[in-house]
């Protein structure tokens, strides 16, 4: 066994002592807030390190062997390409959404639970896009959960407890029911390290009929996580009762947990096995065959679904809630395509590669949409479109960065949604796939309907009462300027999603880094 | 072999009792409803280990026999799964009397009736 590569874990251990150094902190406010911000510091520099040992490394693979188990009988966690490229979403959206919640929140709120909750959520969602076991990712996804439930229910209000209740008992039936496919695919594989099924599925030491049918169940869970039509329906009550912050981050990074599990799973290790499918509309040699069609089939009615609910919202929060349904679609679509395409050929890796580049715009133009409503609820008092008008008159710098943000999601050059929404077209074309390109050109109008309607209804017209928040508007202006920075400079951006979509593919590599045997 | 039966129609009824409370207007047996699902679960995964094995450390030593050994994994599993369904459970719980607080009633019916939107449009989140 190599030397055991520490900084596999770094962000998620910076992560943790904050949590719990923010928990113990909550007798000095003002300490705990400064102890918050710097864990959140760490984190990202603890994922920037990550970074750079995963490009350095010749392999791309860095392997963490925790108490130096060896795989598969010891828990690992595994550090790739995709995985680094999922953990610098986290990072940018996670440490906007803590600067922007220091400001946004009242100190008092802040106080008993917020940060160590903040930090706890990170924690899980770093443990899932790191680790290399099966339950072991149920075990980071209710990590990432319990502190999501509480983050929900933050104000307690009415509608906060009714959010979190349709919140927290939709994510505990998926939570058994992911049990239950996790349990499964041990029984019948007889292991769960990812490295080890996809080995035992290729090799044909396991049978791949079950494990079709159950990783099916564990798909409706991970939808679920993502928010896809028909899994839909918490998203806009949920989004809405979170603090703008929490909302952020669920958008921008715990959406993509769900996206990144579908990746690893489907395409890196499930895709191992051969079996011939031949249903109605579906036919193929392997699992991707069947779930091309099915991801397709929701990806359309997400895209439909978010585009017509979001341009028919009387507020701006429940506006870009339905969005993200929407936007979720357009990630899932070109993974379909690749789903259909020739295993490890060039359109599955540049389908892949665009799920990707749009997960990282949509991360972070998503994140600035709601930190932006709710700098617009604390400068005004409402994300009502009826009682705002007149803000890029009152803020041009605040409105600016609004309107970066939803530019980017529109798909404007230069900004990086641009690209996103590019690739997705040409992932389209390329397959010859009118019926894509089709649903993605209805989405994108859609998209422009309904963020010219906030525009109309909150920025102009008439002015009303605004108090200025520099902080605020700082973070969501940050978040602006990145979004013009990765367009401007996209292609390192697309050549680290294209050696993330070739990691997600390369299943002999991943295998022989984590059981250091060949596939 | 009839043991393998047997908890095969005891996790059918579980599930299926489970998916009866769920559906209730009654919080509370939402609640136990999903929490019958996660035992479930649970018993499905010591299922998943076999019955055909032995006690694990005690199997193959001195003079007994060497009979193969019972999968201990799934029960490492199993204590995982219960130690977070008993978080889950008690957050689920807490909340439902939160629930009951804010709204005086725990019946489903009559929280979906007090229009979603249309409190969300009141006063959209925090103020």
């Amino acid at each position: 066994m190599a030397a055991p590569h520490h900084v596999v874990v770094a962000p998620l251990l910076a992560a943790l002592a904050t949590a719990i150094a923010t928990l113990l902190l909550r007798p000095l406010p003002r300490a705990q807030r400064a102890v918050s911000l710097l864990g959140g510091v760490a984190y990202a520099a603890g994922v920037a390190f990550l970074y750079r040992a995963v490009v350095a490394d010749p392999d791309g693979y860095l392997v963490y062997a925790l108490s130096n188990w060896e795989a598969p009988f010891g828990i690992v966690a595994v550090a790739d390409p995709l995985s680094a490229f999922m953990l610098v979403i986290a990072a940018v959206v996670g440490l906007a959404a803590l600067v922007f919640s220091v400001g946004y929140l009242d100190p008092a709120d802040q106080t008993l639970a917020y940060h160590p909750l903040f930090h706890l959520m990170l924690v899980g969602v770093t443990g899932a896009f790191l680790t290399g076991d099966l339950f072991n990712l149920f075990v980071w996804f209710e990590v990432m959960l319990m502190a999501s439930y509480v983050l929900v229910v933050f104000y307690s209000g009415p509608e906060h407890t009714r959010a979190a209740l349709h919140y927290a008992v939709l994510n505990l039936i998926g939570s058994a029911v992911m049990l239950l496919a996790v349990g499964g695919i041990y029984a019948v594989t007889g292991t769960l390290n990812m490295a080890d099924i996809t080995a035992r599925l290729a090799s044909g030491a396991a049978d791949p009929v079950p494990v079709l049918g159950l990783s099916a169940v564990l798909f409706a869970v991970f939808a679920l996580k993502a928010g896809i039509v028909p899994f839909q329906f918490w998203v806009p009550a949920a989004y809405r009762a979170a603090p703008a912050p929490v909302t952020a981050v669920l958008a921008g990074v715990v959406k993509k947990v769900g996206i990144y599990a579908i990746v690893r799973l489907y395409f890196t290790v499930f895709a191992a096995a051969t079996l011939p499918v031949s249903l109605p509309f579906i036919e193929g040699e392997s699992f991707l065959a069947f779930f091309g069609p099915v991801m397709f089939a929701m990806a359309v009615a997400s895209i439909v679904f978010g585009g017509i609910a979001a341009v028919n919202q009387p507020d701006l929060d429940g506006l870009l809630a339905y969005s993200s349904v929407g936007q979720v679609g357009f990630i899932v679509l070109p993974l379909a395509v690749a789903a259909t395409a020739p295993d490890g050929g060039e359109l599955m890796i540049l389908g892949i590669a665009a799920a990707l580049v749009y997960s990282l715009n949509h991360g972070i133009a998503k994140g600035l949409l709601f930190l932006g409503s709710g700098a617009a609820r604390r400068a005004t008092g409402t994300t009502e479109f009826a009682g705002l008008g007149g803000l890029s008159e009152r803020d041009p710098v605040f409105a600016g960065a609004f309107f970066l943000g939803a530019l980017a999601l529109i798909g404007i050059p230069p900004l990086s949604g641009f690209f996103g929404k590019y690739l997705v077209f040409d992932v389209g074309v390329r397959a010859g796939s009118t019926a894509v390109l089709a649903v993605a050109l209805i989405g994108a109008i859609f998209t422009i309907a309904y963020f010219s309607r906030a525009w109309n209804r909150a920025f102009w017209g008439e002015p009303v009462a605004y108090e200025r928040k520099p902080l605020l508007v700082g973070v969501v202006a940050a978040l602006g300027i990145s979004l013009l920075v990765l367009g401007v400079g996209f292609d390192p951006v697309f050549r680290a999603a294209e050696a993330a979509a070739e990691a997600a593919v390369n299943r002999s590599g991943y295998v022989d880094a984590v059981l250091e045997v060949e596939l | 072999m009839t043991a393998t039966y047997v908890l095969a129609a005891v996790l059918g009824l579980l599930y299926a009792f489970g998916t009866f409370l769920v559906l209730r207007r009654d919080l509370v047996r939402v609640v136990w409803g999903v929490t019958i699902m996660a035992q479930a679960t649970n018993v499905y995964l010591v299922t998943m280990g076999g019955f055909d094995g032995s006690v694990p450390v005690f199997g193959g030593h001195g003079d007994h026999a060497a009979a193969s050994v019972q999968d201990p994994l799934v029960q490492a599993l199993v204590l995982t799964a219960i130690v977070i369904g008993f978080g889950t459970t008690a957050f689920a719980l807490v909340l439902t009397y939160r629930v009951y607080e804010e709204h005086g009633t725990i019946d489903l019916q009559q929280l979906g009736e007090r229009a979603p939107d249309a409190a969300a449009t009141e006063e959209g989140g925090d103020a």
